[in-house]
């Protein structure tokens, strides 16, 4: 009988209602977008800096990330590429070498890093071939064949076609030198990459390097970029060599990933502001609802209704109005989330990364961008109903029923 | 506390009831000793401002009083919580107001029916009484209208049938009468009246009108928060017998 008073309070006052209905509506809406906008905006730039480049999970030989050293290696990157194949959720990995050297042409020389590639598995996992801006990618048996950043082509004042010397140092002692034929040059991702990578075809690199079958690293992309950290764990269990350490991008790329945390504590803030508003529409209603009512509670109290039915009762109110209100939000912005995913929102400025324009950003539908402003909405609704509640609740019979 | 070994449904001893209106102590009631009998219909009356709603709130435990004591049914009213109090009312005092109090939001049936729920009557018994006590009270085939579609004493019909219905040991009527026009005063008062007598539920009316007066078997006069004088009314009594 409390939820049909309850549920006939809602309609009564319907202009009321509907206020408190669409404050918690857009409350609700508000919330959900900048959720969905905020997470889709992060995951589109952690996609492009890990499935992009480094790989959502990555396995090197113990160590190497802290000390980088030519001698660091995972000897039998096959067999490793192998296991990680079979592993459920295991999208593409590609395995590399890396070093460093003394690149020159002509006149001109620069200090390199060497990274040496497999361009098959290369661009299955981090799209290589779509960051060709000049010439062509490697052949897919190994050439001698060489692709440079675009800064560092600049530097080195080479077009494919050119030639390039480097110097390095073999994993036995030996001076480690020879000459490749430009192909290409890429955009790697930032300026600092793009001025000193110098890439070779893996078999190259491994023979320049004197590291025959032995990479420095196995990069991973996972079907799930939320599923990393479980499914690096996975991978580090099947492997089953103590001296190879496998860890997902907030590990391996922990500073990028603590300014993303940071950064995105800024969206926290906001809801808590959404949710201010919504609590203060809230509670003007809930007082109205108390102080109009005051003789009706008054006589609730008088026939013997308990004190927490009458709380009950108004926060039942409160809680139907929610509902009805995250309902509503619910379909309102799932249709504007969804929209918003494929359309996306066109930046001010595009940017290119990768080799890669981005002049959009996409929101995510996921089901934190529901749940969070849906226990939001309900709880601070319920949270500020409380104390007008209690007010009713106690409210003195014999005095509620002689106001007016 | 109990009293036993008595007939009283209410029995007060010297209760004394102090507010204070913008900072003025103001004495609504002065010592007041009485006791009302199982079956009594009695009414309180008085000038306004003699006290008479003000006792109908302490001995019904809406107000709390300053002084005295209170045994409602035979349990002491001062010794009990907010809660108890809420439980004993629902289980033992009906009410009926001059303003009627009905639940704007509930029908007819819903509002006679409400006490019965808070006491966990069944849902057949519920109905059962709901449309027995209706037909007593002539509002049969009014149940499923909201009382806002209902005329003044049609409400205060309500309102007796929701006194009624969970058969209390009590029934407190605060001018029951009072907006009411004269012959729907009258049905309403005799209807009182009638199930005084066959169902011996007793009745407590604080009322200025003279219809309740000359029906009541017993009067109260209070003034200035005294008893002026309390009387049994032979003519009325007569009528009764």
């Amino acid at each position: 009988m409390l939820m049909r008073i309850g549920f006939r309070n809602v309609l009564r006052q319907k202009r009321r209602s509907v206020l408190t209905v669409l404050t918690m509506f857009g409350g609700f809406t508000l919330a959900a977008i900048s959720i969905g906008w905020s997470d889709g905006t992060y995951s589109n730039i952690i996609e492009m800096f890990t499935r992009d480049r480094l790989g959502h999970i990555q396995v090197h030989h113990e160590g190497y990330l802290d000390r980088p050293s030519l001698y660091k290696t995972i000897d039998d990157s096959e067999a490793v590429g192998a296991i990680i194949s079979d592993i459920e959720g295991v999208e593409q990995w590609t395995p590399r070498v890396f070093s460093s050297g003394l690149a020159s042409a002509g006149e001109k020389s620069a200090g390199v890093q060497i990274i040496g590639i497999d361009p098959s598995r290369e661009s299955a996992t981090t799209h290589f071939d779509k960051k060709i801006i000049s010439g062509r990618t490697f052949s897919t048996e190994a050439a001698r064949e060489v692709v440079l950043g675009q800064g560092l082509g600049e530097i080195l004042k080479v077009s494919p076609g050119d030639s390039v010397v480097i110097v390095s140092q073999g994993a036995d002692g030996s001076i480690a030198n020879d000459i490749y034929v430009l192909v290409g040059l890429v955009d790697a991702g930032d300026k600092m990459t793009n001025q000193t990578a110098f890439y070779l075809h893996l078999h190259d690199a491994q023979e320049l390097l004197v590291l025959e079958g032995r990479v420095h690293e196995i990069a991973i992309v996972a079907e799930d970029l939320k599923e990393v950290v479980e499914l690096a764990e996975v991978i580090q269990g099947k492997i089953a060599d103590p001296k190879l350490v496998v860890e997902p991008w907030q590990v391996f790329a922990r500073a990028f990933y603590q300014a993303m945390k940071a950064d995105q504590q800024g969206t926290w803030i906001m809801l808590l502001l959404i949710m201010l508003v919504v609590a203060v529409g809230v509670l003007n209603t809930v007082l109205m609802t108390v102080l109009e009512r005051t003789r009706e509670f008054g006589v609730l109290r008088a026939v013997g209704t308990a004190p927490s039915q009458i709380i009950r009762l108004v926060i039942f109110e409160i809680t139907v109005m929610a509902i009805i209100g995250i309902i509503l939000g619910c379909g309102a912005s799932y249709l504007v989330n969804y929209w918003l995913s494929i359309e996306g929102v066109a930046l001010p400025t595009a940017f290119t990364y990768g080799g890669m324009e981005y002049d959009r950003m996409f929101t995510e539908i996921n089901a934190r961008s529901f749940y969070i402003p849906a226990l939001t909405v309900l709880f601070s609704a319920m949270l500020v109903s409380i104390f007008p509640a209690i007010k009713a609740a106690r409210i003195a019979p014999a005095r509620a029923m002689r106001i007016r | 506390m109990n009293v036993q070994n008595n007939n009283s449904v209410i029995l007060t001893e010297n209760v004394t009831k102090e507010y204070h209106d913008n900072g003025v102590a103001v004495h609504a009631l002065n010592g007041i000793s009485m006791s009302i009998e199982r079956g009594e219909f009695t009414a309180i009356v008085g000038p306004s401002g003699s006290g008479k709603t003000t006792f109908l709130n302490i001995i019904s435990g809406l107000d709390r009083l300053t002084q005295g004591k209170t045994w409602l049914a035979g349990k002491l009213l001062s010794e009990m919580s907010g809660r108890e109090l809420s439980d004993f009312r629902r289980d033992h005092i009906g009410f009926i107001f001059q303003a009627y109090n009905l639940i704007p939001v509930l029908t007819v049936e819903e509002n006679v029916e409400y006490i019965m729920l808070l006491q966990g009557v069944p849902k057949t018994e519920r109905r059962e009484r709901v449309h027995g006590v209706l037909e007593q009270v002539g509002l049969e085939g009014y149940a499923d209208r909201l009382p806002t579609r209902l005329s003044g004493g049609q409400q205060q019909r309500v309102a007796v049938a929701r006194a009624i219905v969970s058969r209390p040991a009590l029934v407190l009527a605060d001018e029951p009468t009072a907006n009411l026009d004269s012959h729907t005063a009258v049905g309403l008062i005799e209807m009182m009246r009638d199930l005084n007598q066959e169902s011996g539920m007793t009745f407590l009316f604080s009322t200025h009108d003279v219809r309740i007066m000359e029906r009541a078997r017993r009067l109260i006069v209070l003034e200035d928060g005294r008893i002026a004088r309390d009387e049994i009314q032979a003519a009325a009594a007569g009528r009764q017998a």
